[in-house]
């Protein structure tokens, strides 16, 4: 071997390779295609299994009972105040910074909210919202939750900014919900 | 000022702390980073009272808890202020504290910058057990019609209570009723009204006092606070603006102890709405004509240039000294004119004498005098936050107040000696002052500067004694004068009209005398104008330029009236003044505006000054101002930006620096701080100062080493007049309905109170204030309507007797809006008569100043 391989000073650091079979034969057809085929099988189970892909968007996706989709504000069922009495303890909460409260006194004849006051700006600018829902946990009325709507694009960023009335308003379309444990 | 205390160590919570001996045990902990919590304690409102027992503290060796705010510190004391004993007991505090208190934080203003809430959070048990009915009170309720009480929230920590007792002495609030059912309220439900009233809503621990104008406007986290300084009295009270959505919502104090104590009247505190109102001018008008910067400006020049040294320059008292000087610099530089002025006009040489660095006394001064001179000036009009000051001095120490005044004061009460001299006739009586102090001390007959000495006066009982202005006043008034520890506190007015210079000789005399170039003595000069002091010292003062540097003497306030009447005076520029509303003769000068060639007014809002204006420039207001003020005590102070200005208004600096610049004079400054380096570099006494020296808190010029530099005044006594004591000056009291006239300038009579909406409704409607023996003398009842007369001008008033008013002396308020006494100024006598059968009394319509006299 030192006389192969005369730079080698010791044959221990000689190691011996095994070669592999040579390409060829089934065995050879077998390694170059085994594994796509094994590939294709899933693929071919899946062609019968049927889609599983929607229509959106006139078909949607359900969410969870507790998706945080875009915000609403609430009234009180029996007299119809706002809940919201413009404390602006959601202001303080948001990590982004996009809720704009300025409150205003009650007029205790025509009141707005139940409290001694109420919300006569409340801003959202969802552009900037991450969904994280501290403003949800905040609230200590529950004037404020997250809602399930989650279809927000618009052409303009300005557009984006809720107003009070915009975040009291019913939405006019019903976001489907995934029952517990589908 | 006070001998620094001794420093000893004691142990707190294990922590080794340095303390001043004679400390409150919460202040030495805050050394060592402990916070002992606190709601009653209050050292603005004088000495602890212990009251609501959060501050509890265990100290070795006493076995009961201590309160922490109430013990002084001594050395080698050990403090625990966490043990388990001293937790249980705040956390019982903190129950009881909540046992009544409704916790409706979402709805409180206070909320977010409550200490209730930080100390429940800190301190408390996190959970009540308490269970029954809370106490409820009608809420919210107005206590005033600028505050409103909540008295479900108020924790009874007297706070509110002991201002309204100690500290503005005005003893309006009180505690009512016993037990869970008291409540801080007023006699009677009356209002709360007082100047400084605004106080309590920043004194309340709680949310139980709350301000209408900021009432809901923001939250703690919505807002930006940003320090300046108040212009609208000489108090030059450093604020904070507190600045939501580039509005100024909020004004309250940035307690500056050499400056306001930490108090601001309520002029101050809610006179910011203006600031924001529609109401501004916002673009340069030419003949009420929107033209846009460069046209105005082309404009004003091509006016000022036919006018060269035929101008005159009036400054008002609220422009900044970098206004001031700009202004003075265009009259004198750009045009060649000597006739600058400020609405507040003295001559120069006994200014400048009074202004001299030595004599100058610090506002803080004042807590340590062993005696006061309070000289025409009733404070509380004049620079409110003053009267609080020498109220605390009176309150807490020795000091003797001695004031001698031509109206009553709010001061009154708490003087020694009290001298009333006629309207106008301070020299009189400061020349008597300065005879007396001046006499030789070996006289036998002379009364000796030891209180003991002046009869009716002793030093148990504060038995005011009233003495008249003549030489008599003057030896009562010399008597409680101690030599070397007399602060004198002057209205810059004994120094106007006829009398005028003859008083404010004597007033230098009468420093003199009483050495008032000692430490702990002084003098203040209270200007009418809220920067009078700075204006003159950057040269707005007809005759001396920059620093008192010798100028051309030009025509004084009352002589550019009248040329501008004759033609003698082509153009008049305005920064910031009214002459119509602020100056003597006010019908006079709106004629003299609308007969002069050219007025050039720089303005904030349209008034009858600005009517009369051919070319009107916007303005800033003050809290979009940058520049510096000079506190009437000499102390330079910061303005500082803090809102954007509305509209198309540009700084006044600027405007004057283009205005220059068109009439070939560059001034090369671009900024507000070029032009306070200009200032630093003409007025030697300011030489090198920055605005970074000035900061946050300002810098008293007669403390730093450029004060030397101060130029000496000039000799002047050779030449001194005697003040005419027999001008045919009628005899006071004399048959007929003549009265004695004075004027004098109410807190609320100013702008700033007609354009705030919270304070409309204090603007004083015009009256006569009459002593009642001339009232039953011309028949004349309190409320009366009248015509009060004078060399064919007539202004209406209603009458108001007085008790402490001198018989023959007739009072009016100069600066209303509408039946200013300013039309009568001039007139050494009045008459009155009037013109309205008072309700209740019908048949005494007569002519009734012919009844016989009956004093
Ligand atoms: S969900 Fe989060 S980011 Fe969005 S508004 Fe609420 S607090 Fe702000
Ligand atoms: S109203 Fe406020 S300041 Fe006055 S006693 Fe009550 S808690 Fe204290
Ligand atoms: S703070 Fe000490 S008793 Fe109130």
């Amino acid at each position: 071997m030192s006389q192969e391989f005369p730079y080698l000073k010791d044959a221990e650091d000689v190691v011996a390779v095994q070669r592999g079979p040579e390409p060829g034969g089934v065995a050879g057809a077998y390694r170059a295609f085994g594994e796509t085929l094994r590939g294709l099988k899933t693929t071919m189970a899946q062609v019968f299994a049927g889609p599983i892909t929607i229509q959106y968007p006139e078909e949607k996706t359900p969410v969870y009972p507790r998706f945080r989709g875009r915000h609403k504000l609430h009234r009180f069922e029996d007299t119809g105040l706002e809940k919201c009495v413009g404390c602006s303890l959601c202001a303080a909460a948001c990590p982004a910074d996009c809720i704009r409260v300025v409150a205003a006194e009650n007029d205790p004849v025509d009141r707005v909210s139940a409290g001694e006051r109420y919300a006569a700006v409340y801003e959202i600018n969802l552009a900037r919202c991450i969904f994280c829902g501290y403003c949800e946990v905040a609230c200590p009325f529950d004037a404020i939750t997250m809602g399930h709507e989650y279809e927000m694009a618009d052409y303009n960023r300005g557009d984006l900014i809720f107003t009070k009335e915009m975040l009291l308003a019913e939405s006019l379309e019903q976001t489907p919900l995934r029952r517990e444990g589908e | 000022m006070s001998a620094e205390k001794p420093q000893i160590t004691l142990v707190i919570d294990g922590i080794e702390v340095e303390a001043e001996e004679g400390a409150m045990l919460v202040d030495a902990a805050k050394g060592g980073d402990i916070e002992i919590p606190v709601f009653c304690y209050e050292p603005k409102l004088g000495g602890p009272v212990g009251a609501c027992r959060m501050c509890l503290v265990e100290i070795e060796g006493i076995p009961k808890l201590q309160t922490g705010c109430s013990t002084a510190v001594r050395d080698g004391m050990v403090v625990y202020t966490r043990t388990d004993r001293v937790i249980e007991s705040q956390n019982a505090i903190v129950e009881f504290l909540l046992v009544n208190h409704p916790l409706d934080c979402p709805v409180c203003d206070k909320g977010g910058e409550c200490p209730l809430q930080d100390i429940s959070m800190g301190w408390g048990p996190g959970r009540s057990r308490f269970s029954e009915p809370k106490r409820h009170f009608q809420k919210p309720v107005a206590l005033s019609p600028l505050v409103r009480i909540d008295r479900e929230r108020c924790i009874m920590c007297y706070r509110c209570v002991r201002f309204s007792q100690d500290v503005a002495e005005d003893e309006q609030l009180q505690l009512l009723e016993r037990g869970a059912q008291s409540f801080v309220g007023t006699f009677d439900e009356r209002p709360y009204i007082a100047p400084f009233a605004g106080n309590i809503i920043d004194l309340c621990p709680v949310g139980a006092l709350t301000s209408e104008a900021y009432r809901f406007r923001a939250r703690p986290w919505d807002i930006e606070d940003s320090g300046s300084i108040c212009t609208l009295c000489p108090s030059q009270c450093n604020v904070m603006f507190t600045v939501r959505d580039e509005r100024v919502q909020r004004v309250f104090p940035r307690d500056n102890d050499d400056v306001d104590n930490g108090w601001l009247c309520d002029k101050g505190r809610f006179g910011f709405q203006m600031i924001a109102s529609g109401e501004r001018i916002t673009e340069p008008t030419v003949s009420g004509a929107k033209v846009g910067w460069e046209a105005a400006l082309d404009a004003a020049a091509e006016r000022l240039r036919a006018a060269g040294e035929r101008t005159a320059v009036i400054v008002g008292g609220q422009a900044s000294n970098e206004e001031g000087y700009l202004a003075q610099r265009i009259a004198r530089r750009a045009l060649g004119s000597p006739h600058v002025g400020a609405v507040d006009e003295l001559s120069p040489a006994p200014l400048h004498a009074l202004s001299a660095p030595e004599l100058g006394a610090a506002v803080a001064d004042i807590d340590h005098a062993d005696s006061i001179l309070v000289v025409g000036v009733d404070p509380l009009h004049a620079m409110p936050v003053l009267d609080l000051r020498l109220r605390k001095a009176v309150r807490h120490g020795d000091t003797r107040l001695v004031v001698a005044s031509d109206r009553p004061t709010a001061l009154d009460g708490g003087a020694e000696v009290t001298a009333r001299y006629e309207p106008g006739e301070a020299a009189e009586l400061l020349e008597a002052l300065e005879r007396q102090l001046t006499r030789p001390p070996a006289n036998p007959g002379t009364p000796g500067r030891e209180a003991e000495d002046v009869p009716g006066i002793g030093s148990a009982g504060r038995e005011a004694e009233e003495v008249p202005g003549g030489d008599s006043g003057a030896e009562s008034i010399a008597g409680e004068l101690r030599p070397g520890a007399t602060v004198i506190v002057y209205g810059e007015r004994v120094g106007r009209g006829t009398g005028g210079e003859a008083a404010l000789h004597a007033l230098a005399g009468c420093a003199r005398a009483l050495r008032c170039d000692a430490d702990r003595a002084g003098l203040i000069g209270v200007p009418d104008g809220a920067n009078g002091r700075g204006l003159r010292e950057v040269g707005c003062l007809s005759g001396a330029g920059p620093g008192f540097e010798e100028a051309a003497a030009g025509r004084d306030l009352a002589e550019i009236r009248d040329g501008l009447r004759a033609g003698d005076v082509d153009a008049l520029i305005l920064v910031q003044a009214d002459p119509v509303r602020d100056l003597p003769d006010g019908p006079a000068w709106a004629q003299a505006l609308r007969q002069a060639r050219a007025v050039i007014a720089i303005s904030c809002f349209e008034d009858a000054s600005t009517a009369a204006a051919d070319i009107v420039l916007p303005a800033e207001m003050y809290a979009e101002k940058e520049g510096t003020l000079t506190h009437p005590d000499g102390r330079l102070q910061r303005l500082r930006p803090s809102v954007p200005r509305p509209g198309d208004v540009r700084p006044v600096w600027q405007a004057l620096t283009e205005l220059s610049a068109r009439l070939d004079h560059e001034t090369g400054i671009d900024s507000a701080s070029e032009a306070l380096e200009a200032i630093a570099a003409e007025v030697p006494f300011y030489a090198g100062v920055t605005a970074d020296e000035i900061g946050g808190r300002g810098v008293r010029w007669q403390e730093r080493q450029a004060a030397a530099a101060c130029p000496p005044a000039a000799e002047a006594r050779g030449e001194r007049r005697a003040a005419a004591a027999d001008s045919g000056r009628p005899e006071n009291g004399s048959g007929g309905g003549a009265l004695r006239l004075g004027t004098y300038r109410d807190l609320w009579a100013a702008e700033a109170t007609e354009r705030n909406p919270a304070i409309r409704f204090l603007a004083p409607a015009q009256r006569v204030e009459l002593a009642p023996a001339d009232g039953a003398r011309l028949g004349l009842g309190d409320g009366d309507q009248v015509e009060v007369r004078s060399n064919g001008t007539s202004v209406r008033a209603r009458v108001a007797l007085h008790e402490r008013i001198r018989p023959g002396a007739a009072f009016m308020i100069e600066g209303t809006a509408t039946e200013n006494a300013n039309a009568l100024a001039g007139a050494e006598t009045v008459e009155i008569e009037r013109i309205a059968p008072a309700p209740g009394a019908p048949g005494r319509s007569d002519r009734s100043d012919a009844e016989p006299a009956g004093s």
